[in-house]
């Protein structure tokens, strides 16, 4: 069932802010694909971006923001027997985001688990009523049919007692148990994405192992693709296939998970790898920072965001911007270093 | 629940017997008594009064008996039903109380049904367009309604309805149904007078609530829970209605019962200036004449009923936001 057909295509996203304090280019440039089925990972510091991504794909980026560029191109797929086929492409970057068209996508063909499972959910209606209101909103059921659907759902992710925790409040849930919900809500219509945005990050050591391996077990049974948000570099070795990093609203790096570990390209990636510890190395090693800090938002530097703080910063750097290339096959990097190569785009 | 509500049921017991001393206590804090006042005031018309006649006076009013035996009496009164005799009116404090009581709730009720009616509305508007055109205008009634006086606000009104109009507002009825009683014709000329009281009772409270609705529902409309139900597919007004609205009308509609005793004692200066035959003002009279038992009285009923009000506004919270659970924990 899983298959290598492409689900969505972003293609030179831009999402902007517009703030009276100047412009915050949230989103500047993000290209790569998420297959039907498989998991995308998306790394990067605090800030770079990738909430924003999630929020543009779905189109709630919260006000004045909004996609000033771009294209996210949302294929579908009807079955026929085994076999998908292509029934359309839309995209996503030219819906109304208050529009019918959108709202029977979100929760429905792509769906979302946010970072705190606490703030997220409503504190005055049950997780049955929010769990049970999308699958009412898609589907064509009675409140007893979609309750039933809602204690199946909970049942597979794993929630103790689902029949007694369906009509509880989320402050009566533990933090686990609520995230449980949450991607419960998330499922429950069975979308082909999920976009899971730092679900674990609130959780636990423990617990977050114990909702991670619940996804893997859901797309397993699912088939759902996940984009799989984080800046936990070992979180994706472990989940995703593929995985682009993030730098200050820019894709910087694209590869497939084993490729971006071992043959890193770009400046950034390489300075992310050296600062996770590895048990492997030598112990005595320290740990290295990324020298440097984030810049302020508002006031990015010229050229390459990143040339502050690089290693390789040549002078170019400051003033050119850098391309995007695929510095092998299947691997794109931006960064100046591989302008040469043939395979460079046009693309900012 | 229900042990909840019994226990604060016993709890209102010795609660209110303390709340009818204090109001007793407090009628009795200015220094002489009704008598005292009125001889003054008779003195002042340059009329002699006579020792005996004050004596007597005073022992029919029951002045010459210590102050304990008076609240003794009192309450004893009240729990037969007899809240005493006010002096001014020369007549039982409930009758009193009870010719004023229709009116009053009558212009209470619908002024505050006006506030909600006006408020809800436009702050969810507001909020959810903020910064538009118009919250600004709503943001600038709502200042004005805020900052204006009532009473100031009565006498703007009614002048310009005699500008506009050449009739003075100066009671809830028609000449010639000031003093008739109850009918379908004086309810009807009632209601082509009451707007006018109604508008400027309500002006503040409709100010008051527009502009605390709008600052709690601007705060939930940027929580995560929002966005969780935007992102579910839920279109823009059912989703505002469910969540935020809901949640941050809760403590409005949870304090409901607070307004309580002001359903019986709002509106005083404006009754003042529009000359209108409610309770509000009669209290006000009672204390600077030191009419103790009708004053008292009505302080008493204002008592219990905020002490009945916040307990219906317990209950309403624990009922509106499971949340709250009261006495279960610990
Ligand atoms: N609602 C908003 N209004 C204004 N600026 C915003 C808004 N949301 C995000 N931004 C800005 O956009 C940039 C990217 O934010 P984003 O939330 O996508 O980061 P992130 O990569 O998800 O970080 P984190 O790991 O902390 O969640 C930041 O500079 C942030 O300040
Ligand atoms: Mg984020």
């Amino acid at each position: 069932m899983v298959g290598n057909k492409t689900l969505l295509e972003v293609k030179g996203l831009k999402t902007y802010f517009p703030l009276d304090e100047g412009l915050v280019r949230a989103v500047d440039g993000a290209d790569f694909e998420i297959q039907q089925g498989r998991t995308l990972g998306v790394v990067g510091e605090s800030g770079c971006g990738k909430s924003v991504t999630a929020q543009s794909i779905l189109r709630i980026v919260p006000p004045p923001g909004d996609i000033l560029e771009g294209e996210l191109l949302f294929h579908r797929y009807s079955k026929e027997g085994d076999a998908f086929s292509m029934a359309d492409v839309i995209d996503l970057a030219k819906l109304d985001p208050r529009g019918r068209e959108i709202r029977t996508i979100r929760g429905n063909e792509i769906a979302m688990v946010f970072q705190e499972p606490m703030t997220s959910l409503s504190p005055v209606h049950t997780m049955g009523n929010q769990i049970t209101e999308a699958i009412l909103l898609h589907q064509e059921t009675s409140k007893a049919e979609a309750r039933e659907k809602a204690l199946d759902i909970l049942h597979r992710v794993g929630m103790p007692k689902p029949s007694q925790t369906i009509d509880s409040y989320p402050f009566e849930l533990s933090g686990g148990m609520r995230q449980r919900g949450m991607i419960a809500m998330a499922l429950s219509c069975h979308p082909s994405l999920l976009i899971a945005d730092e679900p674990t990050t609130a959780l636990d050591v423990t617990t977050e192992a114990q909702i991670l391996d619940l996804m893997r077990q859901l797309q397993e049974d699912l088939g759902m693709a996940i984009m799989f948000i984080t800046h936990d570099l070992g979180v994706i070795a472990e989940m995703a296939e593929t995985a682009v990093v993030m730098y200050l609203g820019k894709v910087v790096e694209r590869a497939d998970v084993d490729t971006l570990y071992y043959d890193a390209r770009h400046p950034y990636t390489q300075a992310l790898l050296r600062s996770i510890p590895r048990i492997t190395e030598d112990r005595r090693k320290w740990l290295e920072a990324i020298r440097g800090m984030v810049p302020d938002p508002y006031n990015l530097p010229s050229g390459c965001p990143f040339h502050p703080r690089c290693r390789s910063a040549q002078g170019e750097c400051r003033e050119v911007e850098p391309p995007w290339v695929e510095v092998e096959p299947d691997h794109w990097a931006r960064c100046i270093l591989y302008a040469d190569s043939t395979t460079a785009t046009a693309q900012g | 629940m229900i042990s909840f509500i019994a226990r604060r049921l016993v709890i209102m017991i010795p609660l209110l017997a303390l709340l009818s001393i204090v109001s007793f206590t407090i009628i009795q804090l200015p220094p002489g008594d009704y008598l005292t006042t009125y001889i003054q005031q008779l003195e002042a018309g340059g009329q002699v009064v006579d020792e005996a006649e004050i004596t007597r006076l005073r022992a029919q009013y029951g002045l010459d008996q210590s102050v304990y035996v008076q609240y003794l009496k009192w309450m004893g009164g009240i729990f037969r039903g007899d809240f005493g005799r006010s002096f001014h009116w020369q007549a039982p404090v409930m009758d009193v109380i009870m010719d004023r009581l229709p009116v009053t709730l009558i212009l209470s009720f619908s002024s505050l049904v006006v506030v909600y009616v006006v408020a809800v509305p436009i702050a969810i508007l507001s909020a959810v367009y903020q910064y538009s055109v118009f919250d600004y205008f709503a943001t600038l009634f709502g200042f004005i309604g805020l900052a204006a006086p009532d009473f100031l606000l009565a006498l703007v009104i009614s002048w310009l309805f005699y500008l506009l109009t050449g009739a003075m507002v100066t009671s809830l009825f028609s000449l010639p149904f000031r003093d008739a009683p109850w009918s379908l014709a004086k309810f009807v000329d009632m209601i082509s007078n009451v707007w006018l009281p109604i508008i400027i009772i309500g002006m503040a409270g409709t100010a008051g609530l527009m502009r605390t609705l709008r600052a709690t529902l601007l705060d939930e409309l940027g929580r995560a829970y929002v966005t969780t139900a935007r992102a579910k597919g839920l279109s823009e007004s059912r989703l505002l209605l469910k969540y935020p609205v809901r949640i941050a009308l809760n403590p409005i509609f949870s304090t409901i019962g607070w307004l309580l005793p002001a359903l019986i004692n709002g509106g005083v200066l404006v009754g003042i200036v529009l000359n209108l035959q409610i309770i509000g003002p009669a209290l006000m009279q009672a204390t600077l004449s030191q009419d103790m038992y009708l004053a008292g009285s009505i302080i008493l009923i204002l008592s219990v009923l905020t002490v009945v009000g916040t307990l219906i506004s317990d209950i309403l919270l624990a009922w509106l936001d499971p949340r709250i659970r009261y006495g279960e924990a610990n």
